[in-house]
């Protein structure tokens, strides 16, 4: 009995052990050597005027607003309670602004602000008009202002105006970002 | 009381705001899995550091991922909006957000208010403009952010029958 499971087992090992089958016998590539897909603009980038438009867009949906709005505590009827934004003359839940606002700045990030650091603050912030389920925002940027930063020369501030339109091209929200940039990848 | 007033807060219309007024709201909240690394996801910010473990180990910033200062914002109107906001007909804009210090996973943030302004509306007869300021502070007593707010704001003279 010991002898017949003993068998297949060595068996079994033997082909694990062979060049052809194993795994473990093949040589992984030089990871390090592969070259980064590397995303975002460091300080040297950008130049005062210069005009962004951001990619993707996000149609945003009634079910990212319960999540934003319920996960923020943000519980509020306007946003949650279709019956009682309708009886406020709006036609379904309005989305909470702050899902509005951090999306549109979510899709100017990688254009903006990835290669860090730190966000420092916002101007201006106006919310032009509701923003409803389905309907799909696009973001775009300006640069206002780039200049050195007074104790870190590793590092630039970057100011920047962004707009957000809906499908219809209506501006939703605009707003002023600052930022600390990187002059060079890597550094935060 | 309306169907519609029935479902909100009797004390927080225009009426109810006094400039200086001062407000600590009772309910606060720690940031986590959901708070940050789910929602900085959902609104497609796509820098890791808010979302990636080791890509801020050793950071000048703190170990461990970096909450999104939106996220920390949000978390301090939405901990501030019943008592701010609940009788709102609209939120009209932010100004002045700073993010003063770093928010790691574990945080909790806790919401203070100060009404800045209460002002008639000249488009509304039916609500204010009440400008608020928000600090959202950690559970060490510093203020990571800070914003002020502008919130249109139902009468109670137009609403509360509603």
């Amino acid at each position: 009995m010991t002898g017949s499971m003993a068998g297949p087992q060595s068996d079994s090992c033997s082909l694990l052990v062979s060049k052809q089958y194993s795994p473990g016998m093949t040589e992984d590539p030089d990871f390090d050597s592969f070259p980064m897909a590397v995303k975002g603009n460091a300080f040297q980038d950008f130049s005062r005027g210069q005009e962004m438009p951001h990619h993707w867009g996000r149609t945003l949906t009634e079910g990212d607003n319960a999540i934003f709005s319920t996960v923020t505590c943000n519980w509020n009827p306007m946003h949650l309670n279709a019956e009682f934004a309708k009886g406020h003359g709006h036609r379904d839940v309005v989305l909470n602004p702050m899902l509005v606002l951090c999306t549109v700045v979510g899709l100017s990030v990688e254009d903006l602000s990835e290669i860090g650091g730190p966000f420092l603050g916002m101007e201006d912030v106006v919310f032009h008009r509701p923003v409803y389920p389905r309907d799909t925002i696009t973001a775009a940027s300006t640069v206002v202002e780039t200049r050195e930063s007074d104790s870190r020369p590793n590092v630039g501030i970057v100011t920047w105006h962004t707009e957000a339109h809906n499908q219809n091209g209506e501006l939703v929200v605009e707003y002023e970002r600052t930022n600390l940039v990187a002059k060079h990848r890597g550094e935060r | 009381m309306g169907a519609l007033s029935a479902l909100t807060g009797d004390g927080n219309y225009f009426e109810d705001f006094e400039v200086g007024q001062r407000m600590r709201h009772f309910r606060a909240a720690t940031v986590d899995e959901v708070e940050n690394n789910f929602i900085t996801k959902l609104v497609m910010n796509t820098a890791q550091g808010h979302w990636n473990e080791e890509a801020m180990r050793g950071s000048p910033l703190g170990d461990g991922r970096l909450v999104f200062g939106l996220v920390t914002g949000s978390m301090t109107v939405g901990l501030a909006s019943q008592d701010t906001a609940e009788n709102a007909l609209s939120e009209m804009g932010l100004d002045k957000v700073r993010f003063k210090k770093p928010v790691h996973h574990g945080d909790t943030i806790t919401a203070y208010s100060e009404v800045l302004a209460a002002d008639d509306s000249p488009e509304h007869d039916d609500a204010g403009i009440v400008r608020f300021k928000h600090w959202g502070r950690n559970q060490h007593g510093d203020v990571v952010c800070e914003l002020e707010r502008i919130v249109l704001v139902k009468r109670r003279s137009h609403w509360a029958d509603r």
